[in-house]
């Protein structure tokens, strides 16, 4: 293989065979001597005092080995860590609680674990739950964002005395002044509602302690093994080096999976240590709409300032924003929503502030977009209804609007998620849309195609809206590469992976610089064993961040290689190629040295070291970028509607999406694909419904709809390569990107296709029975 | 969720009044229930089953205490029911009024349900409720023109 081959190759994903088959370790495929299995038993309340809870009768029921309440967890008993602390952002309010393992006094959403049995088998352990007597006294819920506000309102966490979690105001310029220039202003009220990940693999922990080697071995769905091994091994009083937390193959992240701690990450390790037995607990999916955390909802209070061409002169922003009955993720959610909601926009003035409330609702962290698309909707329908209030073209009035290529790195002037100022590093988002609209034909379909097909009394329609995703945020990650004997090089790196293809990149980031065909490099992700430093797979960071810390330590062997084979070979480096899996002497290819051959070398004898030799074709490395980098890109949306029955069918679907250099162009478009599948199913058929008690009325995949493949259409991709200056690949993210902006050019498409009849979306999640009543309000409105 | 509507039982009020508080007629005419018991002079303990869509039978230990009695115009009824599908409660307020020889009866309940009843079992809740407690007014009339026709309760 040549060097600078593998590159933006379609290489097919290394990992394939083994899942295809089969073979893929899950955590559910964990089976160990002995080991017995774990439930919960979980609120039916929202909101209560928890004041008694009896577990006798479960104790003695046959094949039941223990039952813990929190009474019985001790000192062990403590609420998780804050992970992310508020950023230093002047005259913030943040109201930290976080989650507890079980519910020892009082009750803050349905599915809040009270109990834990652990029995013989997962049917005893379940019948047990049904022997624990449980006594709540029930007390109002807080369900409504607005009315959590009021002073009168019953108290998720009455040490605060409010409801209120944070409070962030952000701004740039003086929105007033913009104001006062506008010619036009439009204000809107826009709701975006709360969703599940629904990964298609559920939670699920094995722990196992071997008291002899004093060694804890964890199997979890984390995304980020590495802190659950450093928050365990506190927890629980080990060394780190005496935990070894594995994340095996996961069927899905999305982002709830890097929440920490989850009480069932911190109990069974715990209770695996006192019965000195191997333990196992798999969330089942009814579990997963109370015990995993979810999508956020938000109210958003917006309105956008626009000059009579269609110029951005300022938008103000006031939203609520639904953090459930905990906050451990801090603002990372709705501070995505208040940078994101800029996009690729020239906005000089700038007016943002959002309030934070605890519900006794499960809780929100990041899922997949992680609040972005929320800020993305707000933009994107205020430009289109600027763009029809000034009789002004809706691709036209973004070309108007956009950050221009010369102008990077761009200053939004606000700090963003990384607690970085928000500095765009590259794009060329008139590119973007410029090919978006030629791939979908826009000019076509808005002038001949929509208005042939509506005199034939069809109802189409078309959307186009841009993106911003900041990606590839800090701290950093780490890689080790080794070049084996046997000429396999091995990559381990602390990321988990959750499908993303990392099996496949990264070998194909090491290949690229050692020379070597891209399935001799073997990588390991998410075993603590096997690298020990590193954060997560979150924000769409993997191939950035670890990516580029593969890249550096394959750089560092590689330079090894060329310093061992140069007086072997007899000439100097500078003389040395790499490829085929060996090192030659350019121009001279039978003058060569395997890679196998020369890591052998390279553990020397006893009398062939010289002082300073480090053994080994081995190199560890790290990369933790300065700030993150803006991904961005255009959606392009055809539909058809039937205005009698609000079927929508999504006929055609462009991206044309700028994640930097692209590493392999398929995994680059599957993630797309996959976002995509996400954010149609966020827009027209996934909503989590609370009842006023909190009660959440649709915890079934037979009342909560995820799209089908008949729903989702193949995405028609096109690539846009501006490079990062922000990391050595010139990579951006892109795991996030197809959820982003599909609410919103979705509700473009349907409110275009119904245009005439009056129904303007200012909400997401829509669905057949919603879109129905707004046609129906719009008719009866008109008539 | 309210239940609320009302109902036409062909009887004077006194009658109507005394079977609705019947321990006994409850337990015969109320679909689901495997027994019911005044416990004291405004307390009812019982238990009752209920299906739901995927939730076959889920039992729920049912106490219902009166909180105000106006007898025979008005009763208010306490109702809390918890079992290992989730729980019930709220309140539910009855009014009976002589029409003509028999007696009209409006009553409206609001209900909170909870838990996996509640879950997974919504989209039927509200039907089911109003089927189950139709099914029980029609039985306590048959019952009521039962013992109008001189039987035993």
């Amino acid at each position: 293989m040549i060097l600078g081959s593998y590159m933006g190759r379609r290489v097919l994903r290394l990992e394939d065979a083994k899942l295809l088959t089969g073979r893929a370790l899950f955590v559910d495929d964990v089976e160990l001597p002995g080991m017995l299995h774990v439930a919960f038993l979980r609120s039916d309340d929202a909101h209560g005092l928890l004041r008694s809870i009896d577990a006798t009768a479960a104790r003695e029921r046959p094949g039941v080995h223990a039952v813990y309440t929190a009474a019985d967890l001790g000192d062990y008993w403590q609420p998780g860590p804050l992970l992310v602390p508020p950023p230093p952002v002047p005259g913030l309010i943040f109201n930290a609680a976080t989650q507890v393992p079980l519910v020892r006094d009082r009750i803050r959403h349905c599915g809040e674990p009270l109990a834990m049995v652990v029995a013989e088998s997962r049917y005893i352990a379940e019948d047990a739950l049904e022997d624990i007597v449980v006594d709540v006294e029930p007390l109002p819920a807080v369900a409504d964002l607005e009315a959590a506000l009021l002073p009168d309102a019953p108290l998720v966490h009455e040490q605060f005395g409010t409801n209120l979690a944070a409070q962030v105001h952000q701004c740039k310029g003086d929105y007033a002044s913009a104001r006062t220039a506008a010619a036009l202003l439009v204000a809107r009220r826009f709701l975006y509602d709360r969703g599940a990940s629904a990964a298609i693999e559920n939670r699920g922990v094995v722990a196992s302690w071997d008291a002899r080697a004093g060694e804890l071995t964890v199997w979890d769905t984390t995304q980020a093994p590495i802190p659950i091994r450093n928050g365990l091994a506190s927890m629980l009083g080990l060394g780190e080096s005496q935990v070894r937390v594995i994340a095996p193959f996961i069927g899905g992240g999305f982002g709830p999976k890097i929440m920490m701690f989850y009480p069932e990450e911190v109990l069974l390790p715990w209770a695996a240590m006192r019965l000195g037995r191997a333990l196992k607990w798999i969330e089942d999916r009814r579990e997963n709409f109370y015990a995993t955390t979810q999508e956020r909802g938000q109210i958003h209070d917006a309105e956008l300032a626009v000059s009579r061409d269609g110029r951005i002169l300022g938008v103000r922003d006031s939203f609520l924003h639904d953090t459930g009955a905990y906050d451990p993720y801090g603002l990372t959610v709705p501070i995505n929503s208040q940078c994101t909601l800029l996009g690729p926009y020239v906005v000089p003035h700038y007016d943002s502030e959002f309030k934070a409330v605890f519900t006794n609702r499960p809780i929100v962290t990041p899922v997949r977009g992680a609040g972005r698309q929320h800020g993305v909707f707000v933009m994107e329908r205020l430009l289109d209804l600027a763009a029809r209030e000034l009789g002004i073209d809706r691709v036209e009035i973004r070309r108007r609007n956009y950050i221009q290529p010369d102008a990077f790195p761009y200053d939004h002037e606000i700090l963003f998620q990384d607690f970085r100022p928000l500095v765009y590093d590259s794009g060329n988002y008139p590119a973007a849309l410029e090919k978006a609209a030629l791939m979908i034909g826009y000019e076509d379909f808005v002038r001949e195609e929509q208005p042939r097909l509506r005199r034939e009394g069809r109802h189409v329609g078309i959307g186009v809206v841009s993106y911003i995703e900041g990606t590839g945020i800090g701290p950093y990650e780490g890689a080790r590469v080794t070049v084996e004997p046997s000429g396999m090089v091995r990559v381990a790196t602390g990321v988990g992976t959750q499908g993303q293809g990392h099996f496949t990149t990264f070998a194909q980031l090491v290949a690229e610089q050692l020379g070597v065909e891209v399935t001799s490099v073997q990588v390991t992700t998410g075993d603590t064993r096997d690298f020990s430093w590193g954060t997560g797979t979150f924000a769409s960071r993997g191939a950035v961040v670890a990516g580029s810390a593969c890249h550096a330590a394959a750089l560092k062997v590689r330079a090894k290689v060329l310093a061992l084979a140069a007086p072997l070979l007899g000439v100097p480096e500078g003389a040395l190629e790499l490829g085929n899996g060996r090192v030659s002497v350019r121009g001279f290819p039978e003058r060569s040295l395997g890679l196998g051959e020369l890591a052998r070398k390279a553990n020397p004898l006893r009398g062939a070291v010289t002082p300073g030799t480090e053994p080994g074709l081995e190199a560890t490395a790290y990369f933790g970028p300065d700030r993150g980098n803006a991904a961005s890109g255009v959606h392009a949306m055809r539909v058809e509607v039937d205005p009698d029955t609000a079927e929508v069918k999504i006929t055609r679907y462009v991206v044309v999406h700028d994640c930097g250099t692209v590493i392999n162009p398929m995994v680059v478009e599957a993630q797309v694909q996959g976002g995509v599948a996400h954010g149609i199913g966020n827009a027209f058929y996934e909503r989590l419904v609370f009842d006023d008690n909190g009660q959440l009325m649709n915890a079934s995949f037979m009342d909560y709809l995820l799209p089908t493949a008949l729903d989702v259409p193949t995405v028609e991709l096109a690539h846009i390569e501006t490079p990062s200056p922000l990391n050595p690949l010139g990579a951006k993210g892109v795991g996030e990107a197809g959820a982003i902006p599909t609410g919103a050019a979705f509700a473009q498409a349907v409110e275009d296709a119904l245009s005439g009849t009056g129904v303007e979306i200012t909400e997401i999640p829509l669905s057949p029975s919603r879109l129905y009543e707004l046609i129906a309000r719009a008719r009866g409105g008109a008539g | 969720m309210i239940v609320e509507g009302n109902h036409f039982f062909p009887g004077p009020r006194e009658v109507v009044w005394a079977l609705l508080l019947d321990p006994a007629v409850l337990a015969k005419t109320m679909p689901g229930t495997a027994s019911i018991a005044r416990v004291g002079d405004d307390r009812y303990e019982g238990t009752m089953a209920m299906g739901i869509g995927p939730i076959t039978a889920a039992m729920f230990d049912v106490v219902i205490t009166m909180t105000d009695r106006a007898e025979p115009e008005h009763y208010t009824m306490q109702i809390e029911g918890r079992g290992k599908f989730g729980f019930t409660r709220g309140k539910a307020a009855v009014t009976l009024a002589s029409e003509g020889a028999g007696t009209s009866m409006h009553y409206q309940a609001d209900l909170v349900v909870g838990g996996k009843i509640a879950a997974v079992g919504q989209r039927l809740l509200d039907s089911v409720s109003k089927l189950m407690l139709r099914q029980g007014l029609d039985a306590m009339t048959r019952e009521l023109e039962h013992r109008l026709a001189g039987g035993a309760a």
